[in-house]
């Protein structure tokens, strides 16, 4: 177990289908600190998601445990300190975008520390840190694929969630968009201390946002590296352009390649 | 501006009824022809012109005596089958035990042919409103519950999910989340039923009323009074299509997200 906040990950495997199913993660172990922000990058299929909703306490692993703050998964999911932003937006069609991100104000009533006469507010300030004033009576069905990601990210972040879990939310979005919206995760994260565990595709992205990024193996997922990224916070867009983050980018872009991983291969410089 | 706008929204309407309308009016005028030019016996094969003229004469003591009661029993018929179909729903979609039970007498139900079970009805029930409501109700019930069923069950895995990190009550998936998914499918079965729910109560009258359209044209047609026949027959599919679009427009103010109508 950790300190309060963090995410301790003990031997965890998951196997769909029973013993002759698919291993999708096998034996992951790590160790997340209180307001760390960790990058998980891997080929896909090789069980990111499956990791997220078993730290989400969504899904049982097969074996291993996850602790978050102390408590089991579940527990911690039961008292609402994660917030989740799924791989596919998930908005309701008949909510428009402001009711979707007030769906939690709704849920959890007082449970909601954000609760109250300004929640609206609260949630119209979100909405304008996404890029998206101006787009709160619209419905999900009128918004393209970008725009409902943000909105499911100012969900997640619209009850002010202790632990952030992230699979692939920018990856819909045009460079210029993916950029600002990563600086303003990094505000919102250095001003409410959230752990947070972000899914990506992108090496790149990952070593811009992250303390540590964690690269797991084509199926079974294991953990192949844990890298220490070495720039300071607050960071800069800038920091992009410095030689050791092309040379980490390098590095860990050497592990992706894998010997059936022939599409991966042909990108390489 | 508005004005504008407004006109051309009634013009859409307009365009968008005028082909079948026109059909329409082309098959009347066709049949009045072939009325006329073969020189069929009237009382068997009455012109339109001769239905309207019946319409004309006897149509408002037709709606008020008759017509209103056949519609009182459908639309009876269809908030009772309606309501007690989405119960069953519900309680389908919560106990999957009890819809491998019941399902299948479900299906029993709807298979019974309506016009021998009308007749029983009567017997049990007399010349009363309650066997035709209960026909209709019957009617009614079978395509609301195979939509509503679908409905309930149409929410993604995801959305779940997403309940769960919120970490929901059942109340509050199912009010929150199960119910307006449900919704595009159970307008779809309700608007199948307003049609049926007519059909339900005319058949019903057949067996055993002394009033109400079915009454009227059972009646007509001992006396080979084919023009009232035909008068009913215009009549209750006029209040039937009535019927059918005052749930067309309720489903049009509940459904108001875009690509929520299943059959748009
Ligand atoms: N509910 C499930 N039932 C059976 N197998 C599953 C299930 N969910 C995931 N899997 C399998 O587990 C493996 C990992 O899936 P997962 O969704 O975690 O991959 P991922 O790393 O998130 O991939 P991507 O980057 O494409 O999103 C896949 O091979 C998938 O087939
Ligand atoms: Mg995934």
């Amino acid at each position: 177990m950790t300190s309060s906040g963090g995410i301790a990950i003990e031997g965890v495997s998951m196997q769909f289908g029973g013993s002759q199913g698919v291993t999708a993660l096998d034996g992951i172990d790590l160790n997340i600190s209180g307001g760390e922000f960790v990058a998980i990058v891997g080929p896909s299929g090789c069980g990111k998601s499956t990791l997220l909703r078993i730290v989400g306490g969504l899904l049982e692993p097969t074996s291993g445990h996850v602790y978050v703050g102390g408590k089991t998964s579940g527990q911690a999911r039961r008292d609402v300190e994660f917030g989740f932003v799924f791989q596919q937006p998930t908005l309701f069609p008949w909510l428009r975008v402001l009711g979707n991100v007030l769906l939690p104000d709704r849920v959890l009533g007082r449970r909601n520390p954000n609760n109250g006469p300004n929640s609206k507010d609260i949630a119209q300030e979100l909405l304008r840190d996404v890029g998206l004033e101006g787009f709160e009576d619209h419905y999900p069905g009128q918004i393209s694929g970008g725009m409902q990601q943000r909105v499911a990210l100012a969900r997640a972040l619209s009850y002010g969630p202790n632990t952030l879990l992230m699979d692939e939310p920018f990856g819909a979005l045009d460079e210029f968009t993916r950029d600002r919206l990563n600086l303003q995760l990094l505000e919102v994260c250095n001003k409410t201390g959230s752990t947070v565990l972000f899914v990506t595709h992108s090496i790149q992205e990952a070593i811009f946002l992250a303390d540590r990024v964690v690269m797991l193996s084509p199926r079974p997922g294991r953990i192949t590296r844990v890298a220490e990224v070495p720039f300071p916070k607050p960071r800069t867009l800038e920091i992009r352009y410095e030689p050791g983050f092309a040379a980490l980018a390098g590095e860990l872009r050497g592990l992706l390649v894998g010997d059936d991983d022939i599409e991966l291969a042909m990108n390489q410089p | 501006m508005s004005s504008i706008r407004k006109r051309s929204r009634v013009v859409d309407v307009l365009l968008r009824v005028l082909p079948s309308v026109v059909i329409f009016a082309l098959c009347l005028v066709a049949w009045e022809l072939w009325v006329n030019i073969r020189d069929v016996p009237a009382y068997l094969y009455p012109s339109p012109s001769d239905i309207g003229k019946e319409l004309r004469d006897e149509g408002l003591s037709l709606a008020v005596d008759d017509l209103r009661w056949t519609m009182t029993e459908a639309v009876l018929g269809f908030l009772l089958g309606s309501a007690v179909a989405l119960f069953t729903g519900i309680v389908f979609v919560h106990a999957k035990f009890l819809e491998r039970v019941f399902f299948p007498w479900a299906i029993v139900l709807q298979t019974v042919p309506i016009v021998a079970v009308a007749p029983l009805l009567t017997i049990w029930f007399g010349f009363t409103l309650t066997p035709k409501v209960l026909i209709a109700a019957l009617i009614c019930f079978f395509p609301v519950l195979v939509n509503a069923t679908k409905g309930l069950r149409s929410i993604s895995s995801q959305a779940v999910e997403l309940m769960s990190i919120l970490s929901a009550s059942k109340w509050s998936l199912f009010w929150r989340v199960r119910i307006p998914s449900s919704l595009p499918y159970v307008f779809a079965g309700l608007k199948v039923a307003s049609t049926l729910s007519v059909i339900g109560a005319i058949v019903a009258e057949f067996t055993g009323a002394d009033r109400g359209i079915g009454f009227v044209i059972i009646q007509a047609s001992y006396r080979l009074d084919t023009r009232l026949m035909f008068a009913g027959i215009a009549l209750s599919s006029a209040a039937g299509v009535v019927f059918f679009n005052i749930i067309g427009a309720l489903e049009r103010l509940a459904l108001r997200w875009p690509d929520a109508r299943l059959d748009r």
